[in-house]
């Protein structure tokens, strides 16, 4: 077990060391002069120069990737160009809101998503599962931002019942509709993979059998069939969870929600290129580090993963 | 003995497409999808023709107005001009006398304009009524003409975006599927870097890197989504390379590009076909969500995200919610059709519904 867990975390490692490669080198192939960036266009040379002295950007570049990579293990990210703060420091205080309203969201989708996908698989193919698949697949279908502008739209600006904009300090309703909206698709794809993952089950012969002996439909649909259903799910769910968590960018930019994803989109448009740089590598090393736990847990709940 | 088939059509075998497009026929949701998008790459092909308007033509006087504005304009002589005329929006006609048309303006003062100057002395030609079926953006432009124009940036970015996708996907997941051993452990590794960032994200920060416009938005989207790709398609090369008839053809003296080509790749294309409908998908989706942010198509250029940006402003200052509204739609029909017709080649191939 001990082996299992340390040969995965050191792929995770080095899966993490591959994505602080590429966030350096988009950072470094990007055009302009990041100490003029930092300064602002009317600093002299001679400070130009020292700052870049500072940030070592007058070293060759294999120098200046191995710094990366050390400073970054230190969880040293640099500078934010626009406040001038420490991006570590701004990306752990915008934390807290991004994981609010990842996992709030994510309680909401599989709730609510095993119940549809349940549901339309004892009914399968009829009205109800028709309608739900169409509702599922438009969830897919429909892009975040679009869907997130709707919200606002129906639920703010026409029926006026809830707030579009603001954090949870200005009253709990803030965390309503990002998190109606974040939900949508998770909840979609869950749905259409218990409904397929429990049609499955259904055609068993087990199932067969259970049925057979006089056992209640409720009986066997929980206890028998959607246990087995699950797996296919909790690896869904773990993936949106690890996809979220590293912040939910459109729905956080429009409902002005102060996570992480606001910051990401904010420092895009204002090109703070530091802030991009962390943002990006902090949501990648979270998505790494949720698929190592899930993979460990994985490990200990399911007797047929291999340990190898 | 030779077993005798020649001659009897009726027991030749159909391949597996023939059957799958069988199915596929009769999903009706599947046809729907795949005929909307039939009708949509037609918009976008003919969008000079269909289209009512020049898709940029500012008339700012007719700014902001709702579903089927009406607007009388003039038609006056233009020389910078690709129509030959530019307009002259009034709001109302007077009279014409002399040389000279009189017309009320905007402030509703009495002005004229000398026949000349107006493509034609024939009032019949000079005046008309412009109609926006769809009201008008913010610059006056037919928002009706510039969703048929948005529909060639969102369709052409999808679908070239998704063939880069497809092609990196093909090669490296043929690779280390074949390989496997080091070639196998350096592209999963790869594999695993990009799947980690978030695909949005990543698909931004590139096109930040390679600054804004047109096809920096496919190369981000293209460098992004053939992760999908290329893991079916490593899955795929896995367990078909264990076959028998592989082995066969290895046997025979065929080369591994032979034996990857002519035999492996094109038992995995269904999986690829259903894996790419997605990515098509989710590539509309990245153009739109580009766009939205002003990092793809640079305006003029009418694009659906973009549009939707300029209107959402409005949504939430409660007016004028069309603008907004009508690109939505427009992406969301684009990509349900896409989804519909995936879903129904995904259940088109599955074997185990064979009925």
């Amino acid at each position: 077990m001990w082996k299992f867990i340390v040969k995965n975390f050191l792929y995770s490692l080095l899966v993490i060391i591959g994505v602080i490669t590429v966030t350096f080198a988009l950072l470094y192939i990007v055009p302009g002069d990041p100490a003029r960036m930092l300064l602002g266009q009317r600093a002299d040379e001679e400070s130009v120069k020292r700052v870049k002295e500072e940030l070592g950007l007058d070293k060759p570049i294999t120098t200046q990737y191995l710094n990366f990579i050390m400073k970054a293990a230190q969880g040293d990210l640099g500078r934010s160009y626009a406040t001038n703060r420490e991006v570590a420091a701004i990306i752990i205080e915008k934390f807290p809101a991004t994981a609010l309203l990842a996992i709030s969201a994510m309680l909401l989708s599989s709730i609510l998503g095993v119940i549809i996908g349940v549901i339309s698989a004892i009914r399968s193919y009829s009205f109800t599962d028709n309608a739900s698949m169409v509702f599922a697949l438009f969830g897919i279908s429909i892009p975040q931002f679009v869907f997130a502008l709707l919200m606002a739209l129906v639920f703010g600006s026409i029926l006026k019942w809830l707030p579009i904009s603001g954090y949870i300090t200005d009253g709990w309703d803030h965390l309503i509709l990002p998190m109606l909206t974040l939900a949508l698709r998770p909840l979609a794809i869950i749905a259409r993979i218990t409904r397929s993952s429990m049609l499955d089950v259904l055609n068993q012969d087990y199932i067969r059998t259970a049925k057979a002996k006089g056992l209640s439909e409720m009986k066997v649909v929980f206890k028998h069939s959607l246990r087995n259903a699950l797996t296919p799910v909790v690896t869904t769910l773990s993936a949106s969870l690890a996809a979220t968590l590293g912040g939910a960018f459109f729905i956080e930019f429009i409902f002005n929600w102060p996570g992480i994803g606001l910051l990401a989109i904010d420092s895009i448009l204002k090109l703070d290129f530091p802030m991009i740089q962390g943002t990006v590598l902090f949501s990648a090393i979270i998505f790494v580090l949720i698929n190592f736990l899930v993979d460990i847990i994985y490990a200990f709940l399911d007797p047929k993963v291999k340990l190898a | 003995m030779k077993a005798e088939i020649t001659g009897n059509k009726n027991i030749q075998g159909k391949s597996l497409w023939y059957y799958s497009w069988k199915r596929l026929k009769k999903n009706k949701l599947a046809m729907a999808g795949l005929v909307i998008i039939f009708i949509m790459i037609f918009i976008a092909l003919l969008a000079d023709v269909i289209s009512p308007y020049n898709p940029n033509d500012q008339i700012l006087e007719f700014a902001t107005k709702p579903v089927n504005f009406e607007g009388t304009v003039l038609l006056k002589k233009s020389d910078n001009n690709e129509s030959g005329f530019d307009y002259l929006p009034i709001n109302n006609f007077l009279r014409e006398e002399n040389d000279s048309v009189y017309y009320e303006d905007f402030n509703r003062t009495e002005r004229s304009i000398n026949t000349n100057e107006l493509i034609s002395p024939d009032r019949n030609e000079y005046l008309t009524r412009l109609n926006f079926l769809l009201g008008t953006d913010r610059f006056g432009r037919d928002v009706l003409s510039r969703l048929i124009y948005g529909s060639r940036v969102s369709l052409s970015v999808g679908l070239i975006s998704e063939s880069i996708a497809i092609i990196i996907g093909l090669i490296l997941g043929a690779l280390a599927g074949y390989f496997r051993g080091a070639a196998d452990k350096g592209i999963m590794w790869l594999i695993n870097v990009v799947w980690a960032f978030p695909s949005i994200l990543f698909v931004i920060a590139i096109s930040v890197v390679l600054g804004k416009g047109f096809w920096q938005a496919f190369v981000a989207i293209g460098l992004t989504a053939w992760v999908d790709i290329a893991r079916i398609v490593r899955g795929q090369f896995f367990s078909l390379r264990e076959m028998e008839y592989i082995e066969a053809t290895k046997a025979m003296g065929a080369n591994p590009a032979r034996v990857i080509i002519r035999h492996i790749l094109p038992n995995c294309l269904g999986p690829v076909i259903i894996t790419g409908t997605v990515g098509l998908a989710n590539a509309i989706i990245f153009e739109a969500s580009l766009s939205f942010l002003g990092l793809g198509v640079q305006p003029p250029t009418a694009s659906w995200g973009q549009m939707i940006f300029d209107g959402y402003k409005y949504i939430i200052a409660g007016t004028n919610w069309g603008l907004a509204l009508f690109p939505s739609l427009a992406i969301m029909i684009a990509v349900f059709s896409v989804n519909l017709f995936g879903d129904g080649i995904r259940d088109a191939l599955d074997p185990k519904l064979t009925k």
